[in-house]
């Protein structure tokens, strides 16, 4: 059977306390990049390689380490820059792939705007659809969306 | 990057075949707002008592939800296990941009 695919959105708000230049150079910069987005000590980076331009790709290899919950297992990023905007906006697609399965592809949008004080606000809009984890019976879209907002809603006044 | 879901995909795989149902999926949207009577719940989602019972059940053994007899009502809420388990497979994204984010605001910082 062919298993359904589970759609999830969600939206992350950050301030940051530099201007909006600076915060889209640490996205524009290879260097900079692979240190915040790619480097983790859950896993070694294995390959990160961009080319930041409106089409240009975007891969990451990373394995994760002995002592992890899968430890050895190769994790894969897959993506490509579809709208840079300087200073205000990156928007960028990939897929991931565990273990040289995929298991969800997904468009990240990124705004950024100047606060009265300088700073940076920063809007994330993570839009993604996963393949991941539907072996067993069809699951119908309808009703998903709303159930994973209210399992967001229920887990924030818990306290996570 | 952590995800429980994957490390016990027996237990994930459960979980998704319970809530491949759309009647049980009304189930645990209406307990994840506090706990309810099984009465209750037949009530709203339309079903026979023995039908909610079954359903509950399924859930029950997957971790998604509890029962317990408070005087002579049998109440329904919502577990903790099964939700974490959901949680994870519906957050790993979410952890991992996070953990981004926090590192980048580090980078910015220095």
């Amino acid at each position: 059977m062919t298993a359904a695919v589970q759609f999830d959105t969600f939206t992350m708000e950050r301030e940051f306390p530099v201007a909006p230049a600076r915060v889209y150079a640490a996205f524009a910069d290879p260097n900079i990049k692979r240190h915040w987005f790619a480097e983790s000590a859950h896993h070694q980076v294995e390959e990160f390689t961009m080319q930041f331009e409106v089409g240009g790709r975007e891969l990451a290899r990373y394995r994760f380490n002995a002592g992890s919950p899968f430890a050895g297992v190769l994790l894969e990023s897959n993506g490509m820059f579809l709208d840079l905007v300087p200073g205000q906006r990156i928007v960028n697609a990939a897929t991931m792939a565990i273990g040289g399965r995929r298991i969800s592809a997904s468009i990240h949008t990124f705004e950024f705007s100047e606060t009265a004080s300088g700073a940076t606000w920063m809007v994330f809009t993570h839009q993604a659809a996963f393949f991941e984890g539907a072996d067993g019976p069809e699951m119908r879209r309808a009703g998903w969306q709303q159930l994973f907002e209210q399992l967001h809603a229920r887990l924030a006044k818990d306290g996570q | 990057m952590t995800a429980a879901s994957l490390r016990e995909p027996d237990g994930a795989d459960s979980i998704f075949a319970a809530l491949g149902d759309a009647t049980r999926r009304s189930i645990l949207k209406m307990v994840l707002q506090g706990p309810q009577s099984v009465s209750v719940l037949a009530g709203a989602i339309d079903v026979t008592l023995t039908a909610v019972s079954q359903h509950l059940r399924i859930m029950e053994s997957c971790g998604l939800v509890r029962t317990r007899k408070v005087g002579r009502v049998r109440m329904c809420e919502a577990d903790r296990r099964g939700l974490d388990v959901l949680a994870d497979w519906v957050g790993i994204n979410r952890r991992m941009w996070e953990h981004r984010f926090d590192r980048l605001d580090a980078v910015l910082r220095e």
